[in-house]
């Protein structure tokens, strides 16, 4: 390649290919490594989902014992949230982020190589309470008084405050990288209001992270005192507030699903313009509809808290509703994009329609959730558990999906397979209805959630088994998926550069991209540089099209 | 209109009709099952209008956007290479839909708001007062008779193998105090369609309350909401609502039926056992076959925890709790020879068994 005479160094020495992954400071191998990494703790906190869900497939207790059941359920919702659908988006980001702005890497590479190796480490510690005596079982929310030292002696769960403690690090010290490299890394002509809008959103997010995050690591330090050195943050009969806990959880917990949403709603953003060959429609709305959701998320973390008795209800209420507004905002953007547009179905774009419809139904049931009245009947039954899936995992991880198909080939010079793809899809997605839906219907009908076992009375069995069979399907739909990327790997067709005729910077470069990213780049005048290199001559005669349409309908009438 | 109309008769239409009426008759059926229980107080009457109010509008939004991006997609997949126009924006609908979610999320507020202060209101007067005290893991329900004398209050403490059964009158107003002495739990109880977390709060600080009107009798189950720990799953309860006359007899019945404290027999093996930390200092424990004996049972938990002995399922002996700190001996019958179980019935955890060997 025309690289080696730019970088000499690269091909001049030769180190282990072993020695080169674990030392690098590669924007894009960092990436890699994240994704990877996450998908690793995906499928160990999957296989807890079907344990937990085996086990509710029908009353009694069949494999477990209520102490292990409850370990599963915490260890599955802590892993997936923090060691998967956080960084696996932060591998994106990574890798994205540098190629859509121009420029060569992120503007701190060690710090991001830094960042990324916390994780894997953060992760093992979380885990290892399973080797020393069993592992946190206090629900990833880690309530106080029950993760207090007197209700949960186990040193599982100071192995889970230290480990979280490293990974709300790595996200501080990523969140600072990302900052300085949009604000500081952008190629020539490249204007904050022609950035990519995965850029915007990473921008709001990785902002929500740093505001966030040392918030709850201050309440986990406190905790961490409160069980090994006798202090009584969140101790009751010392002077202490169990509440204040949740207080310093959800300041931190709402933007985190909004920095969990936010990139997802990015790559959807990204996918819709090109497979509909239109332009985000409302760019400039969208951007400020991103702002709002980030501001917003702070105002509105005692939403969890309705039925403490201890928040005041009318002000959460509103604030927590008013996040419709901007969100609506930008449902009516997406709708506007395929309206009259020239749409293709390949798997990015079906996993980016999928992420619409199940976001959609995350979003209604949000709004049935701030209403306190509903919530005083809803707050922690499967209705909540229904309405985080349908958010993380119809949002969020469809999201994650339509940028792996999307961007595998920008990584890899290969296409996964279309054929293994759709199996894929629609697998997941029906699997995900089945697992998904009816926990509605259970919460409803008053199934409290974190619940070991039921009564085989309560009438809950049905909607249950059928909750089960579909996480299975979800579990199975994994497998097409695997087996595309392990067979792309192999004998994967090579596409060229820019297989799905994208609109933004990683496109203008090679697949997969030289290790200074460009060789040279497109002129930037919009936020589609690429797009308007491709369609140059389309543009001019589109405008010539307009102008004439124009002048005869104002010349018309008068 | 014609122009509006024009794209129904699109052919890429026609072939999608089956997919959408599909579509339709799953969303029906599963909108049917998005009801909460028949609602049981005035209280939940409200809160069950303000969610069918709430589900409507949910109902029309799910299916004004998702009819849109269906239909979007049957009617614009590509057919040729040709570029769509290139619309990068319009003002006018984009302050039109900023402006549809807020009006709804106001009606939403205002709704929420009306029916919060209903329920949220209290009588001055209510027909029955109940301590609710919540522990790892059952309640006790203790009924104040505001006569001042806490000894003859009515108490009712549950096991997980037990639940305890709450008896309440209908047509009165009924106030619940939710204390709890160790980690938070949650009262709940669907069919009234409310919850309330049950804090442990600091000396000097009110707890939460509850109040509700039952409005039919009936036997309601419910069970503790907030992840509480091991047996979190076994913190069932119910409330057996009944006519007042009804609740008069039943509570005069719970009041009398207080067993005695039993008094302790001379002589026999006395064995010695400490529960703390939710768990027995001794497994194992031997007594001579053939003859009465005593257990002393010593307790440094601020939970309640008993002995119970058990041959297979069977129950051979059940003592009465000690609530709190404090000891109880208590007479236990001959038993033959042979190994039995002894366990707490509060909290049947490994922790709180052990083997009762009569030689």
């Amino acid at each position: 390649m025309a690289t080696t005479a730019l970088s000499p160094t690269t091909e001049s020495y030769r180190r282990s290919w072993v020695l080169e992954w674990l030392t690098t400071v590669d924007h894009k191998k960092i990436g890699i490594l994240y994704i990877v990494n996450s998908f690793l703790f995906f499928f160990a906190a999957g296989i807890l989902a079907l344990v937990v869900r085996s086990e509710l497939a029908v009353p009694g207790l069949q494999f477990l014992d209520e102490r292990t059941y409850n370990q599963a359920f915490t260890m599955h919702g802590t892993i997936m949230i923090f060691l998967f659908v956080v960084p696996v988006l932060s591998g994106f980001s990574n890798y994205i982020v540098p190629l859509q702005l121009g420029a060569p890497d992120m503007a701190f590479p060690r710090i991001n190589a830094l960042s990324f190796w916390f994780l894997p480490l953060g992760g093992i510690l979380i885990f290892s309470g399973y080797l020393f005596g069993g592992a946190a079982a206090e629900g990833w929310t880690l309530y106080t008084p029950l993760s207090a030292g007197t209700y949960s002696k186990g040193v599982g769960t100071d192995l889970w405050l230290v480990g979280l403690l490293l990974v709300g690090t790595a996200s501080i010290l990523g969140s600072i990288n990302f900052v300085a490299t949009i604000f500081k890394m952008r190629a020539p002509g490249m204007t904050l209001f022609r950035m990519p809008i995965l850029v915007w959103t990473v921008l709001v997010t990785q902002t929500l992270i740093l505001l966030a995050t040392p918030v709850l690591a201050a309440g986990m330090i406190a905790l961490f005192i409160d069980r090994n050195y006798g202090g009584s943050f969140f101790d009751p009969n010392a002077g202490g507030n169990p509440i204040l806990w949740q207080h310093l959880f959800w300041f931190f917990g709402h933007p985190e699903v909004y920095i969990v949403i936010l990139p997802a709603m990015g790559v959807v953003s990204e996918i819709l313009p090109v497979f509909t060959r239109r332009p985000l429609f409302g760019y400039r709305a969208f951007v400020f509809a991103t702002v709002a959701i980030g501001l917003l998320s702070f105002s509105v973390w005692a939403h969890h808290m309705f039925t403490t008795g201890q928040v005041y209800l009318p002000f959460f209420s509103f604030m927590t509703a008013l996040i419709a507004v901007p969100t609506g905002v930008k449902f009516f953007n997406w709708m506007a994009t395929l309206w009259r547009g020239s749409i293709t179905f390949a798997t990015p774009m079906l996993f980016a329609l999928g992420f619409l419809s199940m976001f959609l139904i995350g979003g209604i049931s949000g709004m049935v959730l701030s209403s306190p009245p509903i919530d005083f009947h809803l707050q922690d039954t499967y209705f909540v558990v229904a309405h985080l899936h349908y958010v993380f995992f119809g949002g969020s991880v469809f999201g994650v999906f339509a940028a792996t198909y999307y961007w595998f080939p920008k990584m890899f010079g290969r296409r996964l397979n279309e054929g293994l793809g759709k199996i894929h899809f629609w697998l997941h997605f029906i699997g995900f209805n089945l697992a998904f839906f009816p926990m509605h219907i259970l919460g409803l009908d008053g199934m409290p959630r974190r619940i070991a076992d039921y009564s085989p009375d309560a009438g809950w069995t049905m909607w249950n088994l059928v909750s089960t069979a579909g996480a299975f399907m979800i579990a199975v739909s994994i497998l097409p998926f695997l087996w595309n990327v392990a067979a792309t790997f192999i004998n994967g067709e090579p596409v060229g550069d820019d297989p799905w005729e994208g609109n933004t910077l990683e496109w203008a470069t090679s697949s997969p991209p030289p290790p200074h990213n460009f060789d040279r780049l497109p002129p930037i005048r919009s936020e589609r540089p690429v797009f308007d290199l491709r369609h140059r001559h389309d543009a001019e005669r589109l405008a010539a099209e307009e102008a004439t349409a124009h002048a005869v309908v104002e010349g018309g009438p008068s | 209109m014609s122009r509006l109309a024009a794209p129904l008769r699109h052919p890429a239409l026609r072939r999608a009709r089956l997919p959408v009426l599909l579509i339709a008759a799953i969303g029906l059926l599963a909108g049917c099952g998005m009801i909460p229980p028949e609602p049981d107080t005035t209280q939940a009457k409200e809160v069950f209008n303000l969610y069918i109010a709430v589900l409507v509008m949910g109902a029309i939004v799910f299916a004004g956007v998702e009819g849109f991006i269906l239909y979007s997609i049957a009617r614009y997949r590509r057919r040729d290479d040709r570029l769509p126009t290139q619309v990068h924006g319009n003002n006018t609908v984009e302050v039109i839909w900023t402006a549809i979610p807020t009006v709804i999320v106001m009606i939403l507020f205002v709704l929420s708001m009306i029916t919060l202060s209903s329920i949220d209101a209290r009588a001055a007067n209510p027909g029955v007062t109940v301590e609710v005290d919540a522990f790892q893991w059952q309640w006790t329900f203790h009924y104040l008779d505001g006569d001042g004398n806490p000894d003859n209050d009515v108490s009712i403490t549950g096991t997980p193998a037990n639940p305890p059964v709450m008896g309440l009158p209908v047509g009165e107003p009924v106030h619940l105090i939710l204390r709890s002495s160790d980690v938070i739990h949650a009262f709940f109880v669907p069919h009234f369609l409310v919850k309330r977390d049950v804090v442990p709060v600091p000396e000097g600080r009110a707890p939460n309350d509850l109040e509700f009107t039952i409005t039919a009798a009936g036997t309601y189950a419910g069970q503790c909401a907030e992840f509480c720990g091991d047996l979190h799953s076994r913190m069932t309860f119910s409330v057996q609502a009944m006519s007042r006359a009804d609740y008069d007899k039943w509570y005069a019945a719970v009041q009398s039926g207080k067993p005695p404290t039993p008094s302790v027999a001379p002589g026999g093996t006395t064995v010695k056992l400490t529960a703390a930390d939710i768990s027995f200092d001794v497994k194992q424990l031997t007594v001579p076959a053939g003859q009465p004996f005593h257990i002393q049972l010593t307790n440094k938990d601020s939970l309640p925890h008993n002995v119970g002995i058990y041959q297979g399922d069977k129950e051979l002996f059940r003592g009465d709790p000690v609530n709190g700190v404090g000891t109880i001996i208590y007479d236990v019958p001959a038993l033959p020879v042979g190994d039995y179980t002894f366990i707490c019935d509060y909290h049947p955890l490994p922790a709180m068994t052990g083997t009762l060997t009569v030689k």
